[in-house]
């Protein structure tokens, strides 16, 4: 296992020179009582190597990049950073950045609100004149170096708000790297940089870092989205259950094959078998509809089938499904339920007449995170335990506990705050709440954004299962890989309208995006 | 023409201290100490004062002890009335203010307008109501900000309090059936302390066992998460304002009785100190959450020991120092206690992220155990 680095430092699919290691960790060990978060873990991270890091939800990636930087410290092993080996049991944050290791995570921790020339001096210091005020030629000189340096696609001024979460990141990757100067030493650390990304922006980041590689930068890239890995690493190493099960050029691999890396053992596929479910029976019929930047979509789903909705961030899919769940007033247009119209006002209306919408942003927009799973699982079931002289509380936690093991859900009980759960185990209780209820139409939006593997694939099992008790289910998703595998039928919304409405036997991702973009210039961006 | 707005984060939500709790395990001596340390340091005041010399005799007299709980029943109910509006992360400082005006309402009723006591009472669960609908409408229908809009209808109230009464207090009239009432017994206990016990059951029945009160909680939890499962969040946050009047016209009710007049400055007064109770409230019993019960015991915890102190010689000064110190103190415990244990929390987090790594992945199979 711990071999399979060894083994392929012969295997060069780099231009890099082999010998050569800008980051090498040694035997890094870490147990938290009661685990053992990471045992015995090496890796080497060359220069100028995007260096993916893959594993489930627990694996010790976070763990080990808090090794990395310093916020743990590990029980035994050496980090060696640029020749300088230090003992990765009494490593400092401050040793950490000093030897060059720098963490962009998943939150940015930018300021929307504020310039970027703001924004990359609170990371560092204002430049100051003689009597101790700030400069501000000397700080506009420094920022136009850095916007030139990162290919940040705005000038000292702009606001930060106004460049998109790509422009965003690369502020902050800059504003990490700025102390570097030109000397491309030490380590970057990207945390699930792409979550909130839409797909034409995550081409733009990637392309970005690619550059900052070729120029000597080494990076250790997170995600869990793969093809992303697959993509713009030249390397990856595999996390499972604390252990490195390898390092691997990425050219040696495919997605299945990392797939089965990092969830250990062979899984036929992430996503379950069509069931041959899908009927002629129309749940929901949208008609001409226009909300948002959505100006007439027509589109229907039978009964027992999943269609999936692509477009880009802002092409108005989300607005589709909280019009039909009642919490957008549509401008126009007409929608039918069971052949029936309909005009909800209200989410409680639509969850009446058998509606289930499990919204894009689950930390707010779904999560009661300081209240319990319990609690959380039973919101969209509350009368059915209220006798009309009290809320029969032990058969909610009994029913909570049910539906815990039901949509396998990891915690502590029933009684555990939501917020103490793993994204994927919080997403499967925000399933479970409304999967509950068996609604006849299931509306999910991202219903896997920060989801592991595993829980993905568990999360569209019950999504399945559902459609075979009959529901009509629509997902929408930035991932088109994802979306692809997950559905039936793929209607493609563009400059607001329906422009395709194939099943995905005779579609793939990349067709996907392309209808999905506005222009060829833009499918030519990011390439 | 353009999309209905969604449902109003509202900018400032009041936090209880700390973090909260629901799922620690209480069986850890800290867990039960937390819970329990308002209880234990009620208790031990009483102890203390009942047995130093120098105030034991009077402390223990029956006299104080059933002024102490006669008296405080007013605060415990204009501090309910905030708990409501609170659980759903909605300020109502105007309550204390909202009693004194049904107060002031109630008695020029009977005593002015010579009409019966029954007519008074209704009179004013009907400011009780009206005030409740103006700030309801206010926060839940304009979506204001409930601490800003709340602090001016306080003030609005007090100031037709003083249009109304001319600053006078209304003290002849009231009838001795009527304030005689409070200083009544019902098996040994003053009537008043059996009113608040009852409002208390009320309260805490409408907040834990019936959907309503879950809803408010999942409102002040998350109130965009609570549109998406349903809620009517605008009507339930409504409701619970008009709910906070009512109980703030109960406690004006029970003023009128207690004091058988009608100042035109005491209803407002209470303001602070049914805020301090409210807040030492929320880190006992439930710690972290706005809770009856916690309430309850904060409203005796500074009465008790202000009441001790009072006896030992101490003077007016008491009292704000002991409503705000206690506040203080509250806030302190809590917030240590909680940082040590949020650090546990992340330590049971990362355990059970690495417990649910090692299981099995379902695929398109169903699980089985693969270690």
């Amino acid at each position: 296992m711990a071999a399979a680095a060894d083994s392929d430092r012969g295997n060069t699919g780099t231009p890099v020179a082999t010998a050569d290691v800008r980051v090498r960790v040694r035997d890094l060990s870490k147990t938290f009582p009661g685990t053992r978060a990471l045992d015995r873990v090496s890796m080497e991270v060359r220069p100028g190597e995007v260096h993916g890091l893959c594993g489930g939800n627990g694996s010790g990636k976070s763990t080990l990049i808090k090794i990395l930087s310093g916020v743990y410290h590990a029980d035994g092993g050496t980090i060696e950073v640029d020749g300088v080996e230090t003992d990765a049991g009494a490593m400092t944050t401050t040793q950490a950045y000093e030897a060059g290791v720098r963490v962009v995570h998943q939150d940015l921790g930018v300021f929307p609100t504020m310039s970027i020339e703001e924004n990359l001096a609170l990371g560092s210091s204002f430049k100051t004149g003689r009597g101790g005020w700030i400069s501000h030629r000397a700080m506009r000189r420094r920022t136009r170096e850095l916007i030139e340096r990162f290919d940040i696609p705005g000038s000292p001024g702009t606001q930060l708000g106004a460049l998109g979460r790509a422009g965003q990141t690369l502020v902050a990757v800059a504003r990490a790297l700025q102390g570097e100067e030109s000397d491309h030493g030490g380590l970057l650390i990207l945390d699930e940089p792409t979550v909130a990304l839409p797909a034409h922006e995550v081409e733009m980041l990637l392309a970005s870092l690619k550059r900052y590689a070729a120029a000597g930068q080494s990076i250790l890239y997170i995600s869990h989205r793969l093809d992303e890995v697959m993509s713009c690493t030249d390397r990856v190493s595999v996390l499972r259950d604390g252990r490195m099960v390898g390092t691997y050029e990425t050219s040696s691999l495919d997605e299945n094959k990392l797939i089965e890396l990092i969830v250990g053992r062979r899984l036929d596929r992430v996503f379950p078998d069509r069931l041959a479910a899908a009927t002629d029976q129309r749940v929901l019929e949208v008609q001409d509809l226009k909300v948002g930047p959505v100006r007439g979509a027509t589109l229907h789903v039978n009964r027992g089938e999943v269609l999936g909705i692509a477009g880009l961030l802002g092409s108005g899919c989300s607005e589709i499904l909280r019009t039909v769940f009642g919490d957008l007033r549509r401008q126009d247009g007409e929608l039918r339920l069971n052949g029936n119209v309909i005009d909800f006002s209200h989410p409680d209306d639509a969850m009446d007449a058998g509606v289930a919408y499990v919204p894009e942003n689950r930390g707010e927009e779904a999560a009661f995170a300081d209240l319990s799973v319990a609690t959380n699982i039973s919101f969209t079931a509350l009368s059915r335990y209220w006798n009309r002289a009290w809320l029969r509380d032990w058969s909610l936690r009994r029913d909570a506990s049910g539906l815990m093991s039901e949509y396998l859900v990891k915690a502590d009980s029933q009684s555990a705050l939501l917020e103490t759960l793993s994204g994927g185990n919080q997403q499967k209780v925000i399933l479970a709440r409304w999967l509950r209820r068996e609604p006849q139409l299931l509306l999910l939006d991202e219903p896997t954004q920060g989801v592991d593997v595993g829980a993905r694939a568990e999360i569209y099992k019950f999504v399945r299962e559902a459609t075979a008790a009959g529901a009509g289910v629509v997902i929408v998703a930035s991932d088109f890989e994802e979306l692809v595998h997950a559905t039936d039928r793929i209607v493609v919304l563009r400059d607001g309208e329906i422009v395709a409405d194939r099943p995905t036997t005779e579609l793939d991702a990349d067709e996907v995006t392309r209808l999905a973009m506005a222009s060829e210039k833009e499918i030519a961006y990011g390439n | 023409m353009a999309t209905e707005p969604r449902a109003v984060p509202l900018k400032e939500r009041p936090k209880p201290f700390g973090p909260l709790r629901e799922g620690v395990r209480h069986t850890t001596v800290a867990g039960l100490l937390e819970r329990g340390a308002l209880p234990l340091l009620l208790v031990g005041l009483i102890l203390l004062f009942s047995v130093l010399s120098s105030t034991g005799d009077t402390f223990r007299s029956s006299g104080n002890i059933n002024a102490i709980l006669g008296n405080q029943s007013v605060t415990g109910i204009i501090a309910l009335a905030m708990v409501v509006p609170l659980v759903a992360g909605y300020f109502d400082l105007s309550v204390s203010a909202v009693a004194g005006l049904a107060n002031v309402g109630m008695a020029s009723a009977i005593a002015q307008h010579h009409t019966s006591v029954l007519v008074g009472i209704l009179v004013a669960l009907g400011i009780g109501l009206i005030a409740g609908t103006v700030n309801g409408l206010l926060v839940a229908g304009l979506k204001l900000d409930a601490l800003v809009v709340t602090l001016g209808t306080y003030t609005f109230a007090g100031g037709l309090i003083q249009l109304y009464t001319h600053g006078t207090t209304i003290i002849n009239g009231i009838p001795l059936s009527l304030s005689s009432w409070s200083s009544e017994k019902w098996i040994g206990v003053p009537k008043p302390f059996v009113l608040l016990i009852v409002v208390a059951i009320i309260v805490w029945y409408v907040l834990m066992h019936v959907p309503f009160g879950r809803k408010l909680e999942g409102i002040g939890s998350n109130s965009v998460a609570a549109r998406l499962v349903g809620m009517r969040v605008n009507r339930l946050v409504f409701m619970s304002f008009i709910v906070s009047g009512l109980l703030a016209a109960v406690a004006g009710i029970l003023l009128t009785s207690s004091t058988g007049s009608a100042n035109p400055t005491a209803g407002p007064s209470y303001l602070f100190a049914a805020l301090a109770a409210v807040f030492i409230g929320s880190t006992a019993i439930r710690p972290g959450r706005y809770n009856v019960w916690g309430t309850i015991l904060g409203v005796f915890l500074v009465a008790v020991a202000v009441d001790g102190f009072t006896l030992m010689g101490a003077e007016s000064w008491v009292n704000q120092i002991f409503n705000g110190g206690a506040l203080v103190i509250a806030v302190a415990v809590s917030t240590l206690m909680g940082r040590r244990r949020e650090a546990q929390a992340r330590k049971a987090s990362a355990r059970q992220a690495a417990t649910s790594a090692s299981s099995p992945v379902a695929g398109a199979a169903p699980a089985q155990p693969s270690s």
